[in-house]
């Protein structure tokens, strides 16, 4: 039964193979993985460098003038400027008389016909052969997403009211297309897609909630073709079905829900870390929350470029502690103009 | 075949460990070779400390105390459901006790590679580290099913199916560390099996008490597929007294029911692969774990793969150390140089 090969082969196959557990090993120590860390960087800084480089020859040409604003300049240049990004729009960050016009705006049509919430959707993103964004140290997007949505899930259920299901439970695909099929033949209220960010140019850690709605930011948009990579949709089939939808009451209840969402998040986050930026809420044209019929979120609830933040998320409380906020954020939005929840608000 | 690193510097102990959801073992340089539950418990006040008599128990004797105790199977589901400082701790405590099983004389360096379910892997890489490290002097950490197959010299061409408790893993070696999409892991294992007998009992004889402790063990002593000679009666109180039940048909079904899934990813594992390779694995496909224990097991899934061309199953002999064993054959090989002091 065993493979019959030559002595030397098996030998040196061997030793591949303890060179290799040594260095995943190393990967995962992190700082003292000089020899592995070190080379990387060098080479990610030269890659900066001849884009910066390059950056700079265009601009000397002067070929447009509106680049110094582009979001392709800040990314490369990035080292110089670690601040929040200005919003090109004001559609993208949330200041705090925006979470007071929210707390004040008029109310949800579907609170005025008495709609509760029984079944909580949560998303964990990627899975499977798709691994999502991936850490120096080797962590992955989809196992992290997956552990935090675990967590949020044994969470909620403790509030025995609500049916808490999630898109995927394993390690597996599970295409776009196929979890809006989820969401809607489970007849969720509610709909949380859970995904890290990755910013490689920036050393921060940021935190940023998407709801669904046509977006004219450039930056989201190359961001939702990412995540919707998965998806048989084309571009251009879905910018029709956007531009009808308008102002819906989705629109409306998903925008409180991120609200509550990044709030609860941000907060808390930076409670436990004060090198944490809101990037607040945005529209974006994922395909998650797109073909989702009620209101859906998607939550980039941490950052997996920056290295303390990777360490951090490495750890079971710091995981358990983002399932927290998650789940204070949708109890809040499910809070308003909801008597029942008034005193575990208090607590 | 192995290399003798130990030469120069003798006061090395190696040591594999295989921490695993449902039962730990340790298998040290000095042929120790120990196991326990992986249970920990701490006793819950002041007088349970008194009735125990010790400040933390393990295994079968924690299980057997577990009234006066706080019970905690820190690997289970890969998630832990409340108190993670007090899972955390836990796997530091079974650690403490397995180093301690292995008996290493006073000032030697305790060298070991820790092999862990591939899914707490993922995630808590470091926690296990920081578990581990304090009482070692160099350390490594690696997935159950790579152990395994590392103990059994199955470096190329094989397949490695370890059913646990929590979940089943499947590694595929092919002359490499197994990379990301060599691996793969399922919930279908021996807790599915636990929770799907207590389910059919409790629905075939309602008036009859029994709990989770008393199902898995019926499992360990009686689990098999397909068919097997002769009744499986167990005595279950009912009012108090003690009758016998016949549990032959719901063990099967309860046994039964993680295997279409194991099928099912083992023929999509291997379809990955070049056909040439496809056939070489398929020939060398090695069930580990307690569930590769299952009576008929082997035979179901080498009879399920057929149709799919010929293969051939084998299971470990022994289970519980095989993970073990495979680590510190690993700690063994590993050249010197390769161990950083923590």
């Amino acid at each position: 039964m065993m493979p019959a090969i030559a002595g030397k082969r098996e030998f040196k196959v061997k030793q591949a193979i303890l060179k290799g557990v040594y260095e995943d090993n190393l990967k995962v120590v992190g700082k003292c993985a000089h020899p592995l860390a070190k080379k990387p960087s060098l080479f990610r800084n030269k890659i900066l460098l001849f884009v910066a480089m390059s950056l700079i020859t265009l601009l000397g040409y002067g070929t447009s003038s509106n680049l110094s604003s582009s979001p392709v300049k800040q990314f490369a240049l990035s080292p110089a400027n670690t601040r929040t990004p200005s919003p090109p729009s004001s559609e993208k960050t949330l200041n705090p008389s925006d979470y007071a016009a929210f707390l004040n705006g008029r109310e949800p049509l579907s609170r005025v016909f008495g709609l509760g919430v029984r079944t909580i959707m949560i998303d964990p993103g990627h899975g499977g052969s798709d691994s999502g964004t991936s850490g120096k140290m080797g962590t992955h997007e989809k196992d992290m997403v997956l552990d935090i949505a675990k967590r949020l899930r044994e969470r909620l259920r403790k509030h025995s009211y609500y049916t808490v299901l999630m898109t995927r439970e394993q390690d597996v695909a599970v295409p776009l297309n196929k979890r809006v099929e989820l969401a809607n033949a489970a007849k969720a209220d509610l709909f949380v897609s859970i995904h890290l960010n990755y910013l490689p140019s920036k050393p921060i850690n940021m935190i940023e909630t998407y709801y669904f709605g046509p977006s004219s930011d450039p930056k989201t948009l190359k961001l939702a073709e990412q995540e919707n990579a998965g998806s048989r949709y084309g571009m251009s089939d879905f910018r029709e079905i956007i531009e009808k939808i308008g102002e819906t009451i989705k629109l409306q209840e998903s925008k409180q829900l991120a609200t509550s969402i990044q709030k609860k998040l941000f907060v808390n986050s930076r409670e436990q870390n004060g090198n944490v930026y809101d990037f607040g809420i945005k529209r974006a044209p994922f395909v998650v929350l797109l073909g989702v019929d009620v209101p859906a979120v998607l939550a980039e609830v941490s950052c997996l470029s920056n290295r303390e933040e990777e360490i951090e998320l490495n750890t079971e409380s710091h995981r358990e502690n983002i399932a927290r906020y998650l789940e204070a954020g949708i109890l809040d939005y499910l809070s308003k103009g909801d008597l029942r929840y008034e005193a575990k608000r208090e607590q | 075949m192995k290399q003798k690193e130990s030469s120069k510097e003798d006061n090395i102990l190696f040591v594999g460990i295989d921490l695993g959801t449902s039962r730990s073992s340790i298998s040290a340089s000095n042929d120790t070779r120990e196991w326990v539950e992986s249970y920990v418990g701490w006793p819950r006040d002041f007088i349970s400390l008194q009735v125990v008599g010790k400040p933390v128990l393990f295994g079968a004797e924690a299980l057997k105390n577990r009234l006066s105790l706080d019970l905690c199977r820190p690997l289970e589901h890969g998630v832990i459901k409340e108190g993670i400082e007090k899972s955390e701790e836990a796997v530091k405590e079974i650690i403490k006790y397995l180093i301690d099983l292995a008996k290493p004389e006073s000032g030697q360096k305790i060298y070991a590679v820790v092999g862990v379910p591939a899914d707490t892997l993922k995630v808590n890489k470091l926690a296990i580290r920081k578990a581990v490290a304090e009482f070692v002097h160099s350390l490594m950490v690696v997935s159950e099913p790579f152990a395994v197959a590392y103990g059994m010299n199955l470096l190329n061409n094989a397949l490695v199916i370890d059913i646990g408790a929590g979940t089943t893993d499947f590694c595929i070696m092919h002359g490499t560390i197994p990379a990301e999409e060599d691996q793969k892991t399922i919930l279908n294992a021996g807790d599915d099996i636990d929770e799907k007998l207590f389910s059919y009992l409790t629905e075939k004889y309602p008036n009859s008490r029994f709990n989770k402790n008393m199902v898995r063990q019926f499992k360990e002593q009686y689990s098999f597929v397909r068919e097997t000679p002769g009744d499986i009666r167990v005595e279950i109180p009912v009012d108090g007294k003690p009758v016998m039940h016949d549990i032959k048909n719901e063990i099967r079904r309860a046994c039964e029911n993680i295997l279409p899934a194991i099928v099912e990813t083992t023929t999509e594992m291997i379809a990955r692969f070049d056909p040439e390779f496809q056939v070489k694995i398929k020939n060398n496909i090695v069930l580990s774990g307690g569930g590769s224990l299952i009576r008929g097991i082997r035979e179901y899934v080498q009879d399920s793969l057929k149709e799919y061309g010929s293969c051939s199953v084998t299971c470990v002999e022994d289970p519980l150390f095989a993970g073990s064993n495979g680590a510190l054959k690993l700690a063994e090989d590993m050249p010197a140089k390769y161990w950083e002091p923590l």
